[in-house]
C-alpha cells in the first residue's frame, strides 16, 4: 500500500499546507503547458506509476524540458513507459508536468518506524536528492520523535546545524517540516519520504517545496481511508485472487494471502505466521501462493476462503497441502471441515480431476479434523497422506514437493487410469 | 519528559531474570475476557496456572467466567476490578486492535502495581503500538506482544496470555533447561514439541509477536535468560524485519551486558526480501539491511561456525544457526554436548515422517510410499474412536427462525431447498425430491429405482384407517387435520425401530472393520459379528416379502457402497442354505437405506441420524400417500393395494403410483409431469412459513419424526395451503357452466376472453358494492397479486412465469391458467385494479390440479368439495418434502425448546 509521486502525494501535502511543486496532469492542454513553461522557464516531465514505484530518475525516466515540443515529445515517450524495479516491471499510467525549481540544496526528509529506537524517527539531510543509503553518516541525522508531541523545532535546528546545513535554510525548514508529523500521525502512514525538498526562493525568503514523495500506508491503521484515495491506485499490487480473499479480511487476520507463482502446482493452506514464512521458503516455486489462515478462523470464513482458493486454483493443482505446526488455539476440526466441505462442493459443481492431498498439522481436535477430511477424500477417491505433529514440518513440505513433482510427471496419468471416476 | 532507563539498556526493562517474567505468584486480569478467543483460552490457562486470573473485564458487563479452577469474576472496567479489591500485576488484552491502546492506558492509569501487559491481539496499527510503548516505558511496564501468544513458565506451570501449548499445555510445556524466544506463536509450541522429542524441556517460552515493534525483543530476553539460573541454552525463531537481533548481538559483543549461554537459532523468510506487502506477520517485511540473509549473517558471524549440518554436527559454545526447524533437536543435542551438559530427560523419538492416516486405494512409487504408523498416544486411541464417527456434525444452536435446509432467496424471491430452487425441484419426480430433502443430493438412477421399491412397498403395508374416512366427512375435517391424525398415529412401529437399530449396526460394522466398496471379502471378525447379530440357522416361520427387496437390490440396483459387501456375504450364506436372516424385513430395509444414504453421509452432507431414521421419514410419506385417496369406494387401484398381487408396483415410479391413488387412473405422460411440477413447486417456501415452523417447533419439543410431521400438518390451513382451495372454487364457479371440455386443448371452443371479461366485470361490480357498504373484508380474487411482485404497470410472478413457460414447452396448454392471465388484464381494463396484477404461483397449483380433475368434475364423478380437498392434499404432499428436510435439519442442529419465545418478547394485550 504505497504511493509515489506528486499526482496523489500533492493532495496529501495540501492537507497540512506543506508547499509542493505546482503540477499539471497528463491531460493538460498545450496552452496550459506553455503557460507553465512561460512562468518557470523549464518543467519536469515524469511518468506516473500506481503503487510505490520509485527510482525513476535513475532509470532516465525524468525529463527536464524548456519548450512545448520537447514537453509533448517527453509526454509521448513516458506516457506508457516501462520501469523495472527489483523483480517487478511496472508500466506507467500517464505523466505529470511539474514546475522546475531552482534550488541551492536538495533536502532529504523522511519519517519512519525505527526498530532500533522502537519509536517513530525522522531522518534529515541537506545533501538529498539521492538514495539516503548513499549519504555518508556525517551528512545525515536520524532523531526519535515524541509520539505525543511530534517533531520538535530544536531537534531540527540542532541537527541541521550539526550536519552543515547552510544557516539561511534552517529557519524555513524548521517552520515547515513539523507539519509532516500531522500527516504521518493522523492518516495511517508508516513511512513518508520527501526527496528532494527543494528550497524555492520567493522574494527574500526560501520556501521548502516537495518535488517528489513516497508514502507507505499501514494496512492495519484504518486512518488512511479518510484520505479517500481511489482504490485504483493500489490495484496493481493485488491480483484478482488476492482481492477476492481480501474481502474476508478482518482484524483477526485468518485470510492473508500473497500470490507467488500462478504457474505453481501446490495449493498451500498455511496456518500461522511462522508456518507461512517457513513453508513459503521451503516450497519455493511449487507454491501458487503464500498464506496465513491461522488465528482460529470460524467455519463460514474457512469455507469461503477454501471456496475461493479452489475456484481459482483447483484446475491446475497437483497437490492440496495443509501445513502448520501444533496449533495453540486454531480448531483443526473446524478448519478442516471448512476446507473439505468446500472441496466436496467444488468437485460436485465442477467435476473431479487428479489431485492429491498432503497434510501436516497438530492442534485441538486434530483427529476429528483428519478423520473428517479422510471420509470426504475417500468418498471423492482422492489420494491423501496425513502426518501428525511429531513429523517435522519441513519434512512434510519436502514430501509434498516430491509428490508434486511425481504427480506432474506421471502420478496424475496413473491416477486417471487406476482410479475409476 | 525524561524517559525511564534501566541499566544496562537505554530504555526501561522491568525483568532481571526470565524466571520472574511470569511466575506462580503472578496475578492476572484479562481484558475482553468473554470475547470469543479468551472465553476458550482463559479457562485452560487459569486451570493450568493454578487459578492465577483474579478478574476479567468485559466492558459494560458484570458476571462470571466459569472454569474448572473456579469462577473468574467479570467487571465492566479496570477501575471496577480495582474497586473490588482484586490486585494484579499482569494485564492480558484480547480486544480488537483499535481498542488495544485504550486498554493499555486504562491498565496503566488505574493499577500502579502493574508490571506487565501481554497483548494477544493481531493487527494493532504501528501507530498504536508506538504509543503503547511510550505509555508503558513511562510507567515502567513491560509489554509482550502484540500479535503474540504470551509467556509460559514450565517450571512454575504457568502460562499468561494466549494459548501456548494449546488445549493441553502440560503435553507441550515440559520442564527443562531451554528458554525459547520466537517471533511465531505457533512455532513457540512447535519448537517446544521438537525439543521434547530429543529430551529437552523448557524453562520459559516467550512468543514475542512479529509486528513492526517487538516490545519484548531479543536484547532484553537474552539479558534475562543470562540471569536465569534454570536456563542453560536458548532456542530462537527469527523472521526478517527489524534490527532487534543485531542490537542484541552487538551489545553482547560490546559487553553492554554479559551473555555466555549457547543459542540455537532458526532464521526464515529469505523469500520475503522482494515483497512489498506483508503476509502473515506484519513486521516480517525486510527493511533495508534487515532481511533474512542479513540476519543469518549476523548470527553466523557471532557463532563463528557455519549453519548446522546434521551430517557433520559442528557447533560452537556460543551456539549455531539451523537452516530448518527440524534441526533444532540435533543442534541442541550437539550444543549441550559442547558445553558438557546432558539433555533434561530421555529422548522420545525423532522428527522423521510418520504417516498417521492414508488412503489405501492408490499405489505410490517406493520413494513416496510410506507405511502408516500408529499415532502417538492418545492420538492412536482417538483415531480408533473416530472411525466410529461418521456423517456430518453440525453446531448445535438456537434454530428458532433459522434453517440449514431452506431459505427464501431474497434476490429471486424463490424458495430454495438445500440450495436448489423449487422451480428446479418441480422438474424432478416426487420420490427423487423426497430423497433430496433428506440426502441433500439427487439420487442416481439405481438409487431412484431402489427408493421406488421401498416407497411402494411401504405404501402397500400401511394400515389404512378406513373408518376414518367416514368420520372425516361427518366431522367436516379439513384434509390437513386428517393427515395430521394419520401422521401422528404412525408412531415408531417395530419395523422402523428394528430398521433403525439394524442400520446402526451395519454402519458400525463397516466403520469398525474398515470395510470399503473395494473390500472383496468380509473380514472374519466382521463376518462373525454379522452372523451373531443378524443370522440364524433356523428357517424363519414366516418368509418375508422384504427379502425380495434385498434380492432386487443386489441386482445392480444399489449404489456402490460397502453395504454390498455385507449383503453379498449374507446372500451367499442364504443361497447355500447355511443361514437365514433373523429379521429379514429390517435387514433388507437397513441394507438398502444404508446403501442409499452412505455416500451423502461420508461426504458429510448428512448426519448419521438421518441415515438411521431414513425409514421413519419415508414411512410417514408413505402413510400420507396411502391416505391421500379422495373417493376410496370407487378407486380400484387404491383398493387393490390392500390385496397382494392385485396391482403391480415393483420399481415403478412412485409419482405414478401417487397419481393413481389421487386420480384413480393411469397418468398420461404429461399428466405425471404436471403432478410432479405441482408437488415440486410446493416443497418449501422457506423456514418462516407456518408449516416449517410447525415442524421445527415440534422437533424443538423433542417429538418423534411422525409427530413433527403432524406439527407441520396442523400448522397448515385455509390461510396456508388453502389458497388453491379458494382458487379452485373460483374457477369452478366461472367454468362449470361454460362449454369447456378439455382444458388441455388449445382449440377447445370455450371463449376464454369472454369468460375473463365477464368475470372481471362481475368482480368489479361486487367490489364497488362492497366499498359502498364500507365492508373492510370483501373477497379478493384468489391467486392474483403478490406483496413483492407488484407496483409495475404489468406485474409478473417469475415463479409462475417459469412454470408457465416450462409447461408450454412441453405442449401443456392450460385453459384455466390462460384465463387467469386474461383476467388480470381485464380487471385492470375495468378499473378494478390499479395495474395489471401478477398471476401468482398459487394459481398454477389450482389450474394444474383443476385441469387434471376437470373431466371427473364435469361428468359429476367428483364433487366441488372433493376437488377442493384434492388441491389441498396436493399442497400437503408437496410440502411434506420440505417438512422432512426441516425436521432432519432441526434434529441435527437445534436444541431442546429452542423455538420457545423468550419471556422478554412476550406481551399481554388488551
Amino acid at each position: 500500500m504505497q504511493i509515489a509521486g506528486l499526482k496523489y502525494g500533492a493532495p496529501l501535502l495540501n492537507l497540512v499546507e506543506f508547499p509542493v511543486a505546482e503540477r499539471l496532469e497528463g491531460n493538460a492542454t498545450r496552452d496550459e503547458i506553455q503557460r507553465m513553461l512561460d512562468q518557470y522557464g523549464r518543467i519536469v516531465v515524469k511518468p506516473f506509476f500506481y503503487g510505490g514505484i520509485g527510482k525513476k530518475g535513475k532509470a532516465g525516466l525524468v525529463r527536464v524540458v524548456d519548450n512545448l515540443t520537447d514537453a509533448m515529445k517527453a509526454k509521448e515517450e513516458l506516457y506508457f513507459a516501462k520501469h523495472r524495479v527489483g523483480t517487478k516491471t511496472a508500466r506507467a499510467n500517464g505523466v505529470t508536468f511539474e514546475e522546475f525549481i531552482q534550488s541551492e540544496i536538495e533536502v532529504y526528509f523522511a519519517i519512519d518506524a525505527s526498530t532500533i529506537e522502537r519509536k517513530s524517527v525522522f531522518t534529515i539531510s541537506p545533501f538529498g536528492g539521492v538514495d539516503v543509503e548513499t549519504i555518508t553518516p556525517d551528512k545525515k541525522r536520524t532523531v526519535w520523535i515524541d509520539p505525543f508531541i511530534g517533531i520538535k523545532s530544536f531537534d531540527l535546528t540542532n541537527n541541521l546545524t550539526d550536519i552543515g546545513c547552510p544557516e539561511k535554510f534552517i529557519s524555513p525548514l524548521v517552520q515547515q517540516l513539523p507539519k509532516l508529523w500531522a500527516l504521518y500521525d493522523g492518516y495511517g502512514l508508516e513511512t513518508i519520504e520527501c526527496n528532494p525538498i527543494l528550497m524555492k526562493k520567493v522574494e527574500n525568503t526560501y520556501v521548502p517545496t516537495v518535488a517528489d514523495i513516497k508514502i507507505k500506508f499501514d494496512q492495519d491503521n484504518p486512518a488512511w481511508r479518510r484520505l479517500g484515495l481511489p482504490p485504483l491506485i493500489f490495484q496493481s499490487e493485488v491480483s484478482p485472487f488476492e482481492s477476492e480473499i481480501n474481502r474476508l479480511r478482518t482484524y483477526q487476520g485468518q485470510s492473508d494471502v500473497l500470490e507467488l507463482n500462478p504457474q505453481g502446482t501446490i495449493i498451500p493452506f498455511m496456518f500461522g505466521g511462522g508456518a507461512n514464512t517457513a513453508a513459503t521458503e521451503t516450497l519455493g516455486d511449487h507454491a501458487i501462493f503464500s498464506s496465513d489462515f491461522g488465528g482460529n478462523p470460524p467455519y463460514g470464513k474457512m469455507y469461503e476462503i477454501a471456496r475461493i482458493v479452489f475456484k481459482h486454483w483447483f484446475d491446475r493443482a497437483n497437490v492440496i497441502l495443509i501445513i502448520g505446526g501444533k496449533a495453540n488455539n486454531t480448531d483443526i476440526y473446524v478448519t478442516f471441515k471448512g476446507i473439505f466441505d468446500a472441496l466436496r462442493d467444488h468437485v460436485a459443481a465442477h467435476g473431479k480431476r487428479p489431485v492429491t492431498v498432503v497434510i501436516g498439522r497438530g492442534g485441538p481436535n486434530l483427529i476429528s479434523g483428519m478423520m473428517y477430511a479422510k471420509d470426504i477424500l475417500d468418498t471423492l477417491k482422492l489420494p491423501h497422506k496425513m502426518f501428525g505433529f511429531d513429523s517435522s514440518m519441513i519434512e512434510v513440505l519436502e514430501y509434498a514437493k516430491k509428490m508434486d513433482d511425481w504427480w506432474g510427471r506421471e502420478g496424475a496419468n496413473r491416477y486417471r487410469k487406476a482410479v475409476a471416476r | 519528559m525524561r524517559p525511564l532507563v534501566t541499566k544496562p539498556f537505554p530504555y526501561f526493562v522491568g525483568v532481571y531474570s526470565l524466571e520472574e517474567l511470569v511466575t506462580r505468584k503472578s496475578r492476572v486480569c484479562v481484558i475482553n475476557i468473554l470475547g470469543n478467543e479468551s472465553r476458550k483460552v482463559t479457562p485452560v490457562s487459569h486451570a493450568y496456572s493454578g487459578g492465577n486470573v483474579v478478574a476479567g473485564v468485559q466492558y459494560g458487563r458484570h458476571g462470571l467466567l466459569e472454569t474448572d479452577a473456579g469462577d473468574i469474576p467479570v467487571y465492566h472496567s479496570v477501575r471496577d476490578v480495582m474497586k473490588h479489591g482484586h490486585d494484579f500485576d499482569i494485564g492480558v488484552i484480547y480486544l480488537p486492535p483499535t481498542a488495544v491502546s485504550q486498554a493499555v492506558w486504562e491498565l496503566v492509569r488505574f493499577n500502579s502495581a502493574l508490571k506487565r501487559i501481554v497483548i494477544v491481539t493481531e493487527k494493532v496499527s504501528t501507530r498504536d503500538s508506538r504509543n503503547i510503548r511510550d505509555i508503558c516505558q513511562g510507567a515502567g511496564v513491560d509489554v509482550i506482544g502484540a500479535n503474540c501468544l504470551g509467556v509460559a513458565n514450565a517450571w512454575d506451570h504457568v502460562r499468561v496470555g494466549g494459548a501456548l501449548g494449546g488445549d493441553h499445555p502440560e503435553e507441550t510445556l515440559r520442564k527443562g533447561t531451554v528458554a525459547i524466544h520466537s517471533n511465531s506463536g505457533n512455532f513457540t509450541s512447535t519448537i517446544a514439541e521438537y525439543l521434547k522429542v530429543a529430551g529437552f524441556g523448557i524453562t520459559t517460552a516467550v512468543s514475542s509477536g512479529k509486528d513492526v515493534y517487538v516490545h519484548f525483543a531479543l536484547p532484553e530476553f537474552l539479558y534475562a535468560a543470562q540471569n536465569d539460573t534454570r536456563t542453560k541454552a536458548v532456542a530462537l525463531y527469527v523472521e526478517p524485519g527489524g534490527y532487534y537481533e543485531k542490537m542484541a548481538l552487538d551489545w553482547i559483543q560490546s559487553r553492554l551486558f554479559g551473555f555466555s549461554k549457547p543459542m540455537v537459532v532458526c532464521v526464515t523468510g529469505r523469500w520475503k526480501k522482494n515483497l512489498e506487502r506483508a503476509c502473515g506477520h506484519a513486521g516480517a517485511m525486510a527493511g533495508s539491511g534487515s532481511d533474512a540473509e542479513s540476519k543469518e549473517r549476523w548470527f553466523d558471524e557471532y557463532f563463528g561456525v557455519p549453519v548446522f549440518d546434521p551430517a557433520n554436527p559442528r557447533v560452537s559454545k556460543k551456539g549455531v544457526r539451523v537452516a530448518s526447524l527440524q534441526h533444532f533437536p540435533d543442534a541442541m543435542r550437539a550444543v549441550y554436548a559442547k558445553i558438557d551438559e546432558k539433555p533434561d530427560f530421555e529422548a522420545s523419538g525423532d522428527l522423521s515422517l510418520k504417516l498417521w492416516i492414508s488412503d489405501s486405494f492408490f499405489p505410490l512409487p517406493p520413494e513416496l510410499d510410506l507405511p502408516v504408523v500408529r499415532a502417538i498416544p492418545p492420538y492412536d486411541q482417538r483415531i480408533q474412536e473416530s472411525n466410529r464417527l461418521v456423517g456430518a456434525h453440525f453446531l448445535r444452536q438456537n434454530m428458532r427462525h433459522k434453517s440449514g435446509a431452506s431459505w427464501l432467496n431474497p434476490s429471486t424471491q424463490v424458495a430454495e431447498l438445500h440450495g436448489v430452487s423449487v422451480l428446479e425441484l418441480s422438474r424432478n419426480a416426487f420420490e427423487d425430491n423426497v430423497f433430496f430433502a433428506l440426502a441433500k443430493v439427487m439420487p442416481s438412477r439405481a438409487a431412484s429405482r431402489a427408493l421406488n421399491r421401498v416407497l411402494s412397498a411401504l405404501v402397500r403395508m400401511q394400515t389404512v384407517r378406513s373408518d376414518a374416512f367416514d368420520e372425516v366427512r361427518r366431522a367436516d375435517c379439513a384434509p390437513n387435520a386428517f393427515f395430521a391424525s394419520v401422521a401422528a398415529s404412525v408412531g415408531d412401529p417395530p419395523l422402523v425401530r428394528g430398521t433403525r437399530s439394524m442400520t446402526g449396526f451395519l454402519i458400525d460394522l463397516m466403520r469398525e472393520h474398515g470395510i470399503t466398496e473395494q473390500t472383496e471379502k468380509l473380514p472374519d471378525e466382521a463376518a462373525e459379528k454379522l452372523e451373531a447379530e443378524c443370522l440364524t440357522r433356523t428357517v424363519p416361520v414366516v418368509a418375508s416379502e422384504w427379502t425380495g427387496l434385498l434380492d432386487a437390490a443386489l441386482d445392480a440396483e444399489l449404489p456402490a457402497s460397502p453395504v454390498t459387501v455385507v449383503v453379498r456375504h449374507v446372500s451367499a450364506l442364504r443361497a447355500a442354505g447355511k443361514a437365514h436372516l433373523k429379521q429379514p424385513a429390517e435387514f433388507a430395509l437397513a441394507a438398502v437405506l444404508t446403501a442409499l444414504f452412505w455416500k451423502p453421509m461420508l461426504e458429510k452432507r448428512i448426519s448419521r441420524d438421518v441415515t438411521e431414521n431414513a425409514l421413519a421419514y419415508l414411512n410417514v410419506i408413505a402413510a400420507l400417500a396411502r391416505n391421500a385417496v379422495i373417493d376410496p369406494e370407487s378407486n380400484s387401484f387404491w383398493k387393490g393395494l390392500a390385496k397382494p398381487g392385485a396391482v403391480s408396483t415393483g420399481s415403478a415410479r412412485f409419482t405414478d403410483m401417487l397419481f393413481r391413488i389421487l386420480f384413480n387412473r393411469k397418468p398420461a405422460e404429461f399428466e405425471a409431469a404436471e403432478l410432479q411440477t405441482l408437488l415440486g413447486l410446493t416443497a418449501t417456501n422457506g423456514p418462516g412459513t407456518l408449516s416449517a415452523m410447525g415442524a421445527k417447533e415440534s422437533v424443538s419439543a423433542r417429538n418423534a419424526i411422525p409427530t413433527a410431521f403432524a406439527g407441520f400438518l396442523t400448522n397448515t390451513g385455509m390461510a396456508h395451503g388453502g389458497n388453491g382451495f379458494e382458487a379452485v372454487e373460483f374457477l369452478i364457479g366461472h367454468f362449470m357452466d361454460s362449454p369447456l371440455r378439455d382444458p388441455g386443448d388449445p382449440k377447445d371452443p370455450a371463449d376464454l376472453q369472454a369468460l375473463a371479461s365477464s368475470a372481471a366485470k362481475s368482480y368489479f361490480k361486487y367490489k364497488q358494492a362492497q366499498k359502498a357498504l364500507e365492508s373492510p373484508s370483501y373477497k379478493r380474487v384468489p391467486c392474483i397479486n403478490h406483496p413483492v411482485f407488484k407496483g409495475k404497470d404489468v406485474n409478473i410472478d417469475p415463479r409462475e412465469d417459469f412454470i408457465r413457460k416450462e409447461m408450454a414447452g412441453h405442449g401443456g396448454h392450460n385453459a384455466f391458467l390462460e384465463f387467469y392471465h386474461l383476467l388480470v388484464r381485464e380487471l385492470f381494463n375495468e378499473g378494478a385494479t390499479e395495474n395489471v396484477f401478477c398471476v401468482n404461483v398459487d394459481a398454477v397449483l389450482a389450474c394444474v390440479a383443476l385441469k387434471l380433475m376437470w373431466t371427473d368434475l364435469r361428468e359429476k364423478r367428483m364433487t366441488t368439495r372433493q376437488a377442493q380437498d384434492l388441491v389441498f392434499i396436493l399442497f400437503l404432499l408437496g410440502r411434506a418434502v420440505g417438512a422432512a428436510a426441516e425436521i432432519a435439519d432441526h434434529r441435527d442442529r437445534g436444541e431442546d425448546m429452542d423455538c420457545r419465545t423468550p419471556q422478554s418478547e412476550v406481551a399481554f394485550v388488551l
